[in-house]
């Protein structure tokens, strides 16, 4: 019979009388455990080897156990000190016989508590008494700690010491238990027979070198079989991040919809950031929105004076033959001030005005996946940080379905369906609606995003004389929706845990 | 989003649906715009509104717009006031900051607690919108019948009055009024009340919830709501204040006099407004007025003499917007019938008639009722006549535009190295870009303007939101290393990567900041080295066809005699080395780090 060299080791080196451990095979065949508990599974399968387990119970001293042994027991330590005062002749005060003896701490209790129960005499009153028979040479426990004192982890058969000592120190907490299960092969009658009869080995190789490629050898060879059902050790290769996945795949969704990406300054005047907007410097909306002001640097340099100038009277007198303006006063000043803007509507308002890229003729698609900054306050789904999603569509004659068509198309392509539109109000939309969406699992109807048809106001000073809706929307929200996040923390930030980054599915 | 409460109750009333629930109520105030949010104490629904319609401040004001919903008003409605009879003077001294008044006599009032309490909520709703935290509008309502109009022949003969005003008191036309005086106890004439400036301890009166009297600047200092609006006027060098023929009756914006507080009792009102803007508080004074005309009482005219002009208020009068037949139709994406188009205006709550422009166009002239502030263009009556139709009615469809999409050369750019630096087995990261001075400087052992990489000088904030996001980050490392130490029970080796945001101060850019994207990698294990850095950065210069060198360099950062520029092209851009100890055992970390930042720009 023929078999693998490992297996022939093995069975050489077991015994038909007597079960030899994994450990003892592998010191005896010089090979690794993990190899040798493989042969003698193969071998059990063949018939040649019958494996029995076993569980051993070894026995340990634990910290405070071996402290005891140098420093002596608590309550011995007392009786020797209450010897020393004269507590056999007559009581003596417990205060002085404790100070005496130098325990401290929780080693008072655990001496007291041991005193009476192993007779070395009484305490009452306060007052403490020894026995003057009682011996502590003979006390079994510290005898047991000084037996155990050099071994580690004993098999318990092994140790000269009575069960009920050994179970009085486990539950001091002076002595660990463990069990083990030990795997013991034997050999088979069949195996002695096959062995008698001569076993040969079989080629068997671990590893596909270049000389056996070379020499033709691996022909002749054959090749050891691995356990490849187990598992491997963990693997840590790199990964984008989740959040940056997510955008790419609205990225990438956007430029197949025919949109250009805008890119553009995330410190920006609040002209670019509100009064292009036509939100009045007055707005509640440009406090309540929280923004970020800069304290270093203060203002913007230059801003288009021209531009200035058609955006001042939009606010001051309105648009168009009936339009009117706010009644509110308007400030060059207040428009340059610098802040980390609240939305990408900046940068929308950059490309239509031409600042960007120069004079757009319609139609045009744009949009961004970028940083926008709120002070809001920081909880489980709001961070002072997020990407929001804007995009603006630049045609003739855009209509409120139009608006519908493209959200339910975008958000279709994450599996977003039965958008629901609510009208809405926006100082530089009309009309506007707030987007809500089905959440794909839990049924829940959730506020998506915010959009609209640009206002007159907004759009005339920037030198558009043809329709522009637009939205936005904050990333995060779509992330969670999609992988039902509970903490936008764990993901975003310096608080991240790297595991959950580690692990995180992808999308695609 | 701002909130008004709205007893359900009393808009079953107002409305006359008894027959409503108040699920059924939810959902037509939905389809309003106005969101429930849940019920307060008292059981009354908390509604959320857009600030757009100032009108549905207040139970009456929802009502109205439910009633056109329902179809059971249509058009435009406009109360008639009695001519005037009070008259607001406005002296010379009233501050130069807080010039406008305006005001409105109410008479024959029904208020029971409830409407006690929506009077009250609609003048705090509309103090914090179009009043602006009062700053642009304050409202003050008196009882009527606790005011003692004085003759303007009388007052200007008054002596202390002749300090504030006498040069354009008005001589009164004696008024013949036949009857007996109303409200007023002492309208022998034509009653008046007076707005003028006063010095801070010009004069006292017993403020609301006091009962102490106080001068203006007391009240300021020593009264709860005078410290919270203490910041309107404490830089005007005179105080607004309002006179009867008794005295100082109230300190606009601040608060009223006690002497006219209005109780469930008040028969006759008194409203006045002051403000930064006319067409403001006349707006606010129309709001209010429909409110308590809603509730049947009488608007009463008041006339208000400006020292060179005089205006009669409240100011009910209509605006008009005219509005292109084939705008509507561009909008809403619908084909409508001119008489659709009458029939949904109406169903707004305004009025539209049919006419031809001067290019032969159809188009609208509709009618708006004074309480509407937010029409300011014709588009605005399209999403009026669009929320009649209702917008969820329209059948969405893809625009039929043809453009070509694209990514922006930054962020390819971006992509294509975070796809190199992940192949490296790089986890890509992403952190904010608000941190702190001690962060982003101390705890690298470096300081602002140090003439190193990474060291520029921080753009900062005005008021963070915590002292941990104070400024933006000059550069990635901090951010990288905070990772590194808050995860010190994961497994190692930690390579880390952020391609991210940096800004600096910079005075030559248009904003004052330069900002760039910094590419910043970590290698920490237990035999992390500068090799191990080196060799990435070497990859990473190889895939995008540029010259690396790295001569040495000194960097607090790092160890010395292991810290190198990164030179890219002929340009230093970067660092690269073996984090110092310091900063190691600042961070917690209990393994070597080595380390590169530089400018993507530089891979361009």
């Amino acid at each position: 019979m023929q078999l693998p060299s490992q297996q022939v080791a093995v069975l050489e080196a077991a015994s038909a009388d007597e079960g030899m451990s994994v450990d003892a095979l592998a010191a005896a065949t010089d090979l690794p455990p993990e190899t040798v508990t493989g042969a003698v599974f193969e071998l059990e399968t063949e018939g040649l080897v019958a494996v029995s387990e076993r569980v051993d119970e070894t026995v340990a001293l634990t910290d405070e156990g071996r402290d005891y042994v140098t420093e002596g027991l608590p309550e011995v330590r007392l009786y020797e000190a209450a010897l020393e005062a004269g507590a056999d002749a007559d009581p003596v005060s417990m205060g002085r016989v404790i100070g005496a003896s130098g325990l401290e701490g929780g080693a008072v209790d655990i001496a007291l508590s041991n005193y009476a129960r192993k007779g070395y005499g009484a305490i009452d009153s306060g007052e403490i008494t020894a026995d003057p028979d009682a011996d502590p040479d003979a006390d079994a426990e510290a005898n047991a700690l000084a037996a155990l004192a050099d071994v580690e982890d004993a098999p318990i058969d092994s140790v000269d010491v009575d069960s009920d000592t050994l179970e009085s120190l486990e539950r001091r907490g002076l002595l660990d238990r463990h069990e083990s299960t030990v795997r013991e092969a034997t050999l088979t009658e069949r195996a002695v027979t096959e062995l008698m009869a001569g076993i040969e080995t079989a080629e068997t190789v671990g590893q596909v070198t270049p000389e056996l490629l070379t020499s033709g050898e691996w022909e002749d060879v054959e090749f050891a079989d691995y356990n490849v059902e187990a598992d491997a050790e963990q693997f840590e290769g790199g990964n984008v991040h989740i959040l940056r996945q997510t955008a790419e795949r609205v990225k990438d969704t956007l430029v197949g919809m025919g949109f250009q990406e805008m890119d553009g300054p995330h410190v920006d005047a609040d002209f670019w950031i509100n009064d292009c907007l036509f939100m009045p410097q007055d707005h509640p909306a440009r406090t309540h929105w929280d923004r970020f002001a800069l304290e270093q640097p203060t203002h913007i340099d230059e801003l288009p004076a021209d531009l200035v100038a058609r955006v001042e009277r939009a606010h001051k007198e309105g648009v168009g033959e009936d339009g009117e303006g706010y009644h509110s006063p308007w400030d060059e000043d207040f428009a340059r001030a610098l802040a980390l803007r609240g939305h990408t509507t900046s940068l929308s308002t950059r490309y239509l005005s031409g600042e960007a890229v120069g004079d757009l003729e319609p139609p045009q698609r744009y949009f961004s996946v970028e940083k926008v900054y709120r002070n809001d306050t920081l909880d489980p789904t709001h961070l002072l940080e997020f990407f929001q999603i804007e995009g603006w569509v630049m045609a003739e004659d855009l209509s409120v379905r139009d608006l519908m068509g493209t959200f339910e198309e975008f958000y279709a392509q994450f599996g977003i369906e039965d958008i629901q539109f609510k009208p809405h109000y926006n100082p530089y939309t009309e009309p506007s609606f707030e987007l809500f969406g089905t959440h794909p699992t839990t049924g829940e109807l959730v506020e998506i995003g915010n959009s609209g048809i640009f206002r007159e106001e907004m759009l005339e000073p920037l030198g558009v004389d043809c329709d522009v809706m637009a939205w936005g929307l904050a990333l995060e929200r779509l992330l969670m929706l999609m992988y039902g996040f509970e903490d936008i923390r764990d993901i975003h930030g310096t608080l991240c845990d790297l595991e959950l980054l580690r692990n995180t599915e992808v999308t695609y | 989003m701002p909130t008004v409460d709205i007893d359900p109750d009393e808009l079953r009333d107002l409305t006359g649906h008894d027959e409503k629930s108040d699920e059924e109520l939810q959902e037509d105030l939905f389809g309003l715009g106005l969101e429930f949010e849940g019920r307060t104490e008292d059981g009354a629904f908390e509604l959320e509104f857009a600030p757009d319609r100032l009108d549905r401040l207040s139970v009456e004001g929802v009502a109205r717009s439910l009633r056109y919903q329902y179809g059971d008003a249509r058009g435009v409605h406009v109360p008639s006031p009695n001519s005037p009879e009070w008259t607001i003077e406005v002296d010379d001294s009233v501050p130069d900051e807080r010039p406008y008044v305006t005001g409105a006599v109410v008479r024959d009032v029904d208020l029971d607690e409830e409407g006690l309490e929506s009077l009250i909520q609609l003048q705090e709703k509309l103090h914090a919108t179009m009043g602006r935290k009062r700053a642009k509008g304050a409202i003050g309502i008196h009882d009527l019948t606790m005011l003692k109009g004085r003759d303007a022949r009388s007052a200007s003969e008054n002596e202390s009055s002749a300090e504030r005003s006498s040069a354009n008191s008005r001589a009164a036309e004696p008024r013949d009024s036949g009857d007996e005086p109303r409200a007023s106890p002492a309208a022998d004439g034509n009653p008046t009340i007076q707005y003028v400036g006063v010095e801070p301890d010009g004069d006292r009166f017993v403020p609301l919830d006091s009962d102490r009297e106080m001068t203006p600047a007391d009240v300021l200092e020593d009264h709860e709501t005078g410290r919270t609006y203490a910041d309107l006027v404490s830089e005007y060098e005179r105080y607004p204040a309002i006179y009867d023929d008794l005295g100082l009756f109230s300190f606009p914006p601040v608060i009223n006099g006690r002497r006219t507080e209005v109780s469930t009792d008040s028969r006759d009102l008194f409203v006045e407004m002051t403000g930064t803007d006319q067409w403001t508080i006349d707006k606010m004074l129309a709001i209010v007025c429909y409110a308590l005309s809603a509730r049947g009482a009488t608007l009463e005219e008041v006339t208000v003499e400006y020292p060179d002009h005089e205006l009669v208020r409240p100011d009910l009068s209509m605006k008009t917007k005219t509005v292109a037949h084939d705008r509507i139709e561009t909008i809403l994406g619908i084909g409508l019938d001119p008489d659709e188009v009458l029939d949904l205006a109406e169903r707004s709550g305004l009025e539209a008639e049919t006419e031809e422009s001067e290019d032969g166009d159809l188009v609208y002239e509709v009618t708006i009722p004074p309480y509407r502030v937010d029409i300011l263009h014709p588009l605005d009556v399209i999403d009026d006549l669009g929320r009649a139709y209702g917008f969820n009615e329209l059948d969405p469809r893809y625009p039929d535009v043809g453009t070509v999409g694209g990514r922006h050369e930054r962020s390819r750019l971006e992509n294509a190295a975070r796809t190199q630096l992940v192949g490296q087995g790089f986890e890509d990261l992403l952190n904010f870009h608000m941190i702190s001075e001690e962060e982003n400087y101390d705890r690298l052992d470096i300081s602002p303007g140090d003439d190193i990489y990474g060291a520029g000088e921080p753009a900062t904030i005005k008021e963070p939101y915590s002292e941990d996001f104070t400024m933006l980050r000059t550069w990635v490392m901090p951010s990288l290393l905070m990772v590194l130490e808050r995860n010190t029970h994961r497994s190692y080796p930690q390579h880390l990567a952020e391609i991210g945001f940096a800004a600096a101060v910079d005075e030559s850019e248009n904003t004052g900041v330069a900002e760039s994207r910094h590419v910043g990698a970590v290698l920490a294990h237990h035999e992390a080295g500068y090799e191990d850095a080196k060799a990435r950065l070497q990859a990473l210069a190889r895939n995008f066809d540029v010259d690396l060198e790295t001569p040495p360099t000194d960097h607090p950062t790092f160890i010395p005699g292991r810290t190198a520029a990164i030179v890219i092209d002929g340009e230093e851009v970067g660092v690269i080395g073996e984090l110092h100890p310091k900063v190691l055992i600042e961070h917690d970390l209990e393994v070597p780090v080595s380390a590169f930042e530089f400018d993507l720009e530089a891979l361009r």
